[in-house]
């Protein structure tokens, strides 16, 4: 503890001794009256503030003026000066000097209620205290203000700045309340598990991981939205900092990028109250149409009988038997039920917030509440958040200024039950087990008089397999699973941030401290109910509860000096040295029970049996990290701008011989527009410039103590006597992973800024890639290591134009659009890392291949060319079409990976192009299929504002390119084993003869789904994001409406999608790490329509 | 001008604390395991350290198989004593059928390697304890060596049998500096490792713990002599392997368990009997993985249905009169189900949550018959007969069963031998281990065996590709697992899986 209180002790102490000095001189008091009136009517001023200001304006001391508007105060100094102030009249600073009576009017103000701020240049912050005007700007930022959003219904911020950004790549990885986005920022420069970027919350980094022993257990790998839990509403604006000059002062973690955020703070004024209802409904797309049960059980039988010739015994298998005098399975099993429908609603949101915000010359304010609760498109989903913020400002005096930032979120999230065993595969995610599940079977169980129960149906196995941890072929009732199995999230997250400022000397030297504590806390719930399986009680899959619980203590610190000395006409210059610090200790506990005595006891404190692993674990885990930073940006004759900065870095993730690093920059910018030869074009051209950057910044492991070679106890005993062993490779070689951006663009702004366009390319080189999961031989004695290997290069550019084509008093017409690209390629790596992933000799696996300045994400397979429609297709030919006989003249068949499978093809299988003609289909046939990353990426949209208070703004996003391995249809038509299938299947080869695309039924036989580019698609798309029609009332109207500002809206979302993807969505997040990562489309819950009815009023 | 003083020297002050306590800040050690600079320091913890190698056959790392089902499906799945059920995985069919690639899952042998790393991490820093605590004697440290030789002689023994040529490591890896990619040592090389582990182990380990259940289920000195007859019979010296049997014989510490109704609870289901010699001892805390293979309605194996015919015989006039080994006690004969670790006696069988029946690495039946097989092949013709007969007594062996080869026909009596063990040890992971060292004998002259026995089990439709392959002898051992292949350059694949 002690150690911990160090920093934050030693970077308070430094401001409060600056703070602290007052100029302690004793002096005799003197007593001042006075009388205030109002000028025009000459009534006395009530409750009018009479305050003693010294030269800092800080309040030396205080009164009121009485009923009659008399005061009376003791001033220390006659130097200092009175101020006389009230809500609705103008300040007024008088000087004491020898007068004792002041006997004084004030000026009615009511015109300049709220604060007007005018700033003659919009301004950019890095976030770390450095404030740079935006036309200054020497690298590739962009700003998102809180207008350019508020009509989204978006839950968190992430999904509102989804296709707005140049280089800002947003995939939802599910459209289920709470599920989270993969966001990249110029594409992926590490292969270390987290790709999001660092996000910085009013100049502090916020924590958006949770620790690593946490046991999520989703049902698929969607990341969290509690970690980012800002209301959108609160937000007054997004920064992007994209290239590594500006991110290097962000140092040790930003080498994904930095999203910069701001929430609003209070301003001088009467109080303004706003409150925003935002009502959204939401409705699940179409998927895929799957077989009825009827259909489902004429195909079954066939699928059977054409491996050996043998029918399906329904004597033994009687899901098929169809026997009415078996009451039972004959009920149980002559359904006709769509799953996914059953499992599926029409989801809602309500969003409302409520804010209020104002303040006087010392004190301002801004203070939020906002609820936001939803029902998901799946049964069991949904998400409850109750968010409040509470933003502080306090004047002591023109040296001194404080503020309090506290931010308080409760969340509570309800997500369908994932097996922690296949966490992330987004396998057995009810929505896809409902898709596979025999539709002839029933949703509540039939007795054996053939007569409905209340009781779910859920066999402990039947013909399609069982519920089993280990999930080879894992299924169970969906519906039973949505309504009884439960997994949700409670969250609890304070943040209380602490700001201190002080002018060592007015306008030239600044210092500045933040202290935040984040203390985040979430527990998960977690029960896996009888009722879904089936299972017998003797297994301790049933009625299993899980609890897992996680306590994060949080405190960061950085303590800044701001050095801005006066510019002359020629030279401006500010500099800035920062210290931060950060500590964050997390303690996880699991618990695990099963057979709990009933459905209803879903606590694991309930008795049970606990003959499973990792029954109760408690990680803890704690990092540090402390960093130096030295920052200074120089301008000269307004034409030539550099900005230089050089960042230090420890960190306790690594070992004392690699625990610090040093990240410089450099970025420099030209204004061309500036130079006197450019002259002649100013009359259009606004700005014009040329900038550069050169930065780096790094990258650490995400576990804690990896240099350590750690004994860890084993998790049962062995004849009585506890073991122990070694659970890892000591690292060490780990050190920090660096990465080396490059980055140069143009600015051109035109036409009175009508025409605004930026264009920027960019090469990120990540070096000492961290790499982990890296396979090593298992001789080794563990499965893998994480290393320092590779070099992985991301390059690309970035094109936006913001334009207003048209202008007049009635009607604006805006255009936005942009466009970015980039391509990733590794361009070395250890000779550790496996060259190969996949199997191509197995059906549904595609082949991934490593080649050095290749993009990852590549894949290789199989050309599908159809089906062998009789015994006569199935001879091989040779180059020219020519059958290939053999020495004793009988036609060669086609073999499937002769001699190690030799399988002979028959009519009706799939058809693969034989390549080199060798009458095999084996590695040699395999092919490129495509790669999961698109080509480009972007949005674009028009806003029309009529008459100044209806705007129309419309928003599309589309990517080109990338090809998606469709792993839904793979399922669905691979005709191999019990599940259900898409209705693809009814029009599969039959009899010789048929000419069809979809190949013959096997049961666990054949390979007529071998990876191929049958199940490759295009996943290019273009989506009609948004459209808001928002209509503001009138001032005058408003007024009347007894409210300042009055404003209602309609927003439709995710309308159309114009696409050749077949799938539910072609939007798909990449899934697999390293050579083996593929855009594999499971359908998972898509991007939802939703229609949004919003009002915000202010009073 | 003071005051400014004043500040500098306060920042700097500050900055140079900052700086000289930097590196104490940052320092964090893991609190929910010892590092290895604690560890290694008392003989308790030596002693973990040893028994996390015998956890480590027990569980797997990750979702591979652990070893305790290796064991079982690596000695039975190429055998011709089971059959895939509903609920084996398509790399089971393959493997029946004889159709092995190198990405088949079965093949995997990693968490054979983990133990064997556990067991070098003991024996690299386990001697180095000695010198840090007073107490631990030079013979515990010798037990306790002992018992990480002889677990990494096993490990070694079960990939030498199932691959052919592996990788052989016997120094542990602790760092990143420590990874190696290693080129395959012959079988010759690994074999040769593995008598020279099993002879300093013999020296090394006790007698006995004092204790029944220890000296079932940890290294005693006849758990190595055991394995030494194993692996000498292996190597087909069949002195040495004799001179081992005997040794384990003459201890008078092991006997046949009575054959009568409780010679199957005793041995099986209770365990730890005086016919055993090791056993991993399951238990309460930690399942064996065999009652989901067996028992539930999509089990992965069932026996063949021919075992209860052909292997134990049937006596048609009176079904009480029976092999005791066989009905209700290695099979059921109804519903194929394989019983020997699903039952706690004839009629009564265990639930999963009781289901932690041991492992039988080695009992005194199998002893005995190792013997027989090495006299066979040493001429001493009359005692495997002997051994036999007292096998088949005990046993109440049907007449059907038995053989009556001449004490000179090294065949016949091999054969015998063979069916013997089959039936003693039916499902106890020593069949297909018994096949290939029977058929790999004299350089490969009775591959007769294996293609008999691959007729009794592959499908029709694969028979003669399995046949064809069974001629080629480098099919006889897996492929190694395509894993390991591509993550390390100097393996490689065995000849047969190219």
């Amino acid at each position: 503890m002690r150690k911990i209180l160090y920093p934050i002790f030693y970077s308070v102490v430094v401001l409060c001794v600056f703070a602290l000095q007052v100029n302690a001189q004793p002096a005799e008091k003197i007593l001042i009256k006075g009388r205030i009136i109002d000028s025009k009517d000459k009534l006395p001023v009530i409750g009018a503030t009479v305050v003693e200001q010294d030269a800092d304006k800080r309040t030396i001391t205080g009164v009121a003026t009485d009923i009659d508007g008399n005061f009376a105060i003791k001033v220390s100094d006659v130097s200092h000066k009175l101020s006389i102030s009230i809500i609705g009249y103008k300040t007024k600073l008088l000087d004491i000097g020898t007068r004792r009576v002041f006997n004084t009017t004030l000026e009615s103000n009511s015109n300049s209620l709220s604060e007007v701020t005018v700033t003659a240049r919009q301004q950019t912050n890095n976030g770390s205290g450095l404030v740079i005007d935006k036309r200054d700007q020497t690298t590739s930022t962009v700003t998102l203000n809180a207008k350019d959003v508020e009509e989204l219904q978006a839950t968190t911020i992430d999904q509102a700045i989804q296709g707005r950004l140049p280089g800002v790549d947003i995939v939802s990885n599910s459209g289920d309340p709470g599920a989270g986005m993969s966001i990249k920022i110029r594409g992926t420069s590490s292969l270390n598990g987290a790709t999001n970027p660092l996000i910085v919350v009013d100049g502090v980094p916020f924590e958006t991981t949770v620790p690593a022993g946490f046991n999520f257990g989703t049902a698929d790998n969607t990341q969290y939205a509690d970690l980012l839990s800002i209301a959108p509403s609160d937000i007054r604006d997004i920064s992007i900092l994209k290239d590594a000059a500006a991110t290097a002062v962000w140092g040790s973690r930003a080498s994904n990028g930095v999203l910069i955020i701001n929430t609003k703070r209070g301003a001088r004024g009467a109080p303004t109250i706003s409150y925003t209802f935002k009502g959204t409904l939401t409705q699940q797309p179409g998927g895929i149409p799957l077989l009825s049960g009827d259909q489902y059980s004429t195909f079954i039988p066939e699928m059977f009988m054409n491996v050996n010739g043998t029918p399906l015994n329904t004597l033994t298998v009687k899901e098929f038997a169809y026997d009415d005098r078996d009451l039972y399975y004959y009920n149980n099993y002559s359904q006709n039920t769509d799953w996914v429908k059953a499992i599926s609603r029409t989801g809602n949101v309500t969003d409302n917030n409520l804010s209020i915000s104002g303040g006087g010359d010392k004190a301002r304010y801004f203070a939020s509440v906002g609820y936001n609760g939803q029902t998901g498109t799946t049964i069991g989903t949904g998400l409850n958040r109750l968010n409040t913020r509470l933003n502080l400002d306090y004047i002591v005096s023109d040296k001194i200024r404080f503020t309090t930032f506290v931010a308080y979120t409760h969340s509570n999230t309800e997500y369908n039950f994932g097996n922690d065993k296949i966490n992330g595969s987004g396998r057995d995610n009810v929505r896809n087990i409902a898709a596979l599940r025999m539709p002839n079977s029933s949703i509540y169980e039939y007795n054996e008089f053939g007569l409905l129960t209340p009781n779910y149906f859920s066999p402990a196995s039947n013909v399609q397999g069982q519920y089993t941890l280990t999930p080879a072929s894992t299924t169970f009732n969906p519906v039973a699973m949505v309504n009884s199995a439960q997994n949700n999230l409670v969250n609890d997250r304070i943040v209380p941030h602490f700001y201190l400022q002080y002018s060592i000397v007015p306008n030239v030297l600044n210092a500045t401290s933040d202290v935040v504590f984040d203390i985040n806390n979430g527990k998960q719930s977690r029960f896996l109910p009888l009722t879904a399986t089936g299972r017998p009680f003797t297994e301790n899959t049933v009625n299993r509860a899980y609890d897992s619980d996680y306590d994060t203590y949080a405190v960061s610190t950085k303590t800044n000096f701001v050095f801005t000395p006066r510019s002359s006409e020629k030279h401006s210059f500010t500099g800035l040295l920062s210290l931060q610090t950060n500590d964050v200790k997390s303690v996880t506990q699991t618990q695990l029970i099963t057979n709990t005595a009933s459905d209803l006891l879903q606590d694991p404190s309930s008795p049970g049996r606990t003959n499973a692993n990792d029954a109760i674990t408690s990680p803890l885990s704690q990092v540090r990290s402390m960093a130096a930073l030295i920052n200074g940006q120089y301008k000269y004759l307004d034409r030539y701008i550099i900005n230089v900065a050089l960042r230090g870095d420890g960190s306790s993730l690594f070992g004392s011989n690699k625990r610090y690093g040093l990240f410089p920059s450099v970025s420099g910018r030209w204004r061309v527009s500036g130079e006197p030869f450019m002259k002649k074009f100013s009359k259009w051209l606004d700005d014009f410039s040329i900038r550069g950057s050169y930065g780096e910044s790094g990258g650490t492991p995400r576990d804690p103590y990896l240099f350590y070679n750690t004994y860890v106890p084993t998790s049962t005993n062995y004849l009585g006597l506890s073991g122990l062993y070694s659970n890892n490779i000591q690292l060490d070689n780990l050190k920090w992973e660096t990465l080396q951006g490059l980055d140069a663009g143009i600015n051109l702004i035109m036409f009175n800024n009508r025409l605004n366009i930026d264009f920027g390319v960019y090469r990120n080189r990540t070096k000492d890639l961290l790499t982990p999961n890296l396979a090593v031989s298992s001789f080794n004695g563990y499965n893998s290591v994480l290393l320092n290997v590779g070099t992985l290069d991301n390059q690309g550019f970035e094109f936006s134009v913001f334009s207003t084509p048209y202008k007049s008093k009635n009607l604006i017409v805006e255009f936005n659009f942009n466009i970015s690209n980039n391509i990733n390629a590794l361009r070395s790596v250890s000779p550790y890392y496996p060259t190969q992933s996949g199997n191509v000799t197995q059906n549904g696996e595609y082949l991934s291949l490593l080649q050095i300045n290749n993009p990852l994400g590549s894949f290789y397979g199989y050309k599908f060319k159809g089906v062998y429609k009789d015994g006569n297709a199935t001879v091989a030919t040779d180059a020219n079409g020519n059958k290939i006989l053999s020495p004793d003249g009988v036609p060669v068949q086609m073999r499937f990976n002769y001699p190690a499978t030799d399988y002979v093809f028959q009519p009706g299988d799939s058809m693969y192009e034989d390549i080199n003609h060798d009458g095999n289909i084996n590695y040699q046939d395999v092919v490129y299929l495509g790669n999961g990353s698109p080509k480009f990426t972007g949005g674009f949209g028009p806003a029309i504002t009529l008459m100044g208070n209806l705007k129309v703004q419309a928003y599309f996003n589309f990517r080109t390119g990338g090809q998606i391995i469709n792993g839904t249809r793979i399922s669905t038509t691979s005709q191999y084993d019990f599940n259900n299938q898409s209705t693809a299947v009814l029009r599969r080869w039959r009899t010789p003869g048929d000419e069809t695309d979809v190949p013959r039924a096997l049961y666990r036989a054949g390979y007529n789904w071998l990876g191929s580019d049958r199940y490759v698609e295009d996943g290019t798309f273009l989506r009609f994001r948004s459209i808001t029609a928002r209509y503001t009332f009138a001032k005058s109207l408003a007024r009347r409406l007894k409210t300042k500002n009055l404003s209602m809206y309609v927003t439709a979302e995710n309308l159309l999608t114009f696409t050749r993807y077949t799938g539910q969505d072609p939007e798909v997040a990449t899934t697999g790490e390293g050579i083996g990562q593929k855009a594999i489309d499971y359908s998972t819950t898509p991007p939802l329509k939703q229609f949004t009815l919003g009002l915000s009023a202010s009073f | 001008m003071f005051k400014k003083k004043i500040y500098k020297v306060l920042v700097f002050s500050i900055l140079a604390i900052s700086a000289s306590s930097c590196g104490k800040y940052l320092e964090l050690r893991p609190q929910d395991g010892i590092i290895r600079e604690k560890f290694w320091q008392s003989k308790e913890q030596l002693q973990s350290a040893v028994i996390g190698c015998y956890n480590a056959m027990m569980v797997s790392a990750g979702s591979r198989p652990s070893p305790a089902e290796s064991f079982f499906v690596w000695g039975e799945l190429r055998g011709d004593m089971i059959e895939p059920g509903l609920g084996a995985s398509i790399d089971e069919v393959n493997v029946v059928n004889g159709n092995i690639l190198p990405t088949n899952g079965v093949t995997d042998w990693r968490n054979f390697y983990r133990v064997i790393n556990l067991c070098n991490t003991v024996l690299d820093f386990g001697p180095g304890v000695k010198s840090v605590d007073n107490t631990l004697s030079q013979e515990q440290l010798n037990a306790f060596l002992g018992e990480a030789l002889t677990l990494r002689a096993l490990m070694y023994f079960y990939l030498v049998r199932s691959f052919g040529d592996v990788p052989l490591k016997i120094k542990s890896t602790s760092s990143d500096e420590e990874l190696v990619q290693l080129a395959k040592s012959s079988q010759k090389d690994v074999l040769n490792q593995i008598v020279a582990d099993l002879k300093l182990a013999e020296g090394y380990s006790v007698a006995s713990f004092g204790n029944n259940a220890y000296d079932k289920g940890r290294v005693t000195k006849f758990t190595v002599n055991a394995l030494q007859a194993d692996v000498y019979l292996w190597m087909d010296n069949y002195t040495e392997c004799i001179a081992a049997c005997d040794k384990i014989i003459n201890s008078g510490r092991y006997g046949l368990v009575t054959g009568n109704s409780g010679w199957f609870p005793a041995v099986f289901a209770t365990g730890n009997s005086s016919e055993g010699i090791f056993e991993l001892q399951f238990d309460q805390q930690i399942l064996n993985p065999y009652f989901a293979m067996f028992a539930t309605t999509r089990r992965r194996y069932a026996a063949n249905t021919i075992v209860a015919d052909e292997f134990y015989t049937v006596d048609l006039l009176d079904e009480n009169n029976k092999d005791i080994r066989g009905l209700d006690a290695a099979l059921k004969v109804g519903d194929q189900t394989i019983y020997k670790y699903l039952g706690l006696s004839a009629n009564n069988s265990r639930t999963q949550d009781v289901s932690y029946a041991h492992w039988i690495f080695y009992r005194y039946a199998d002893v005995l018959l190792m013997k027989a097989e090495a006299c066979a092949n040493a001429n001493r013709g009359q005692e495997t007969l002997d051994i036999i007969s007292t096998i088949r007594t005990r046993a109440r062996a049907l007449p059907g069963s038995a053989l009556t080869p001449a004490t000179t026909d090294v065949n016949g009596l091999t054969d015998y031998v063979l069916a013997e063990r089959a039936r003693e040890l039916a499902y106890e992971g020593k069949r297909w281990y018994d096949l290939l060292r029977n058929a790999k004998r004299n350089n490969f002259a009775r591959l007769d065996i294996l293609s008999t026995a691959a007729v009794r089990v592959v499908p029709a439709a694969n028979q003669q590709s399995a046949l064809n392959k069974l001629k080629d002898p480098n099919s006889l051992y897996f492929p190694i697992f395509q894993y390991e292949i591509q993550t390390d350059p100097n393996l490689i694949q065995n000849p047969f899986y190219k």
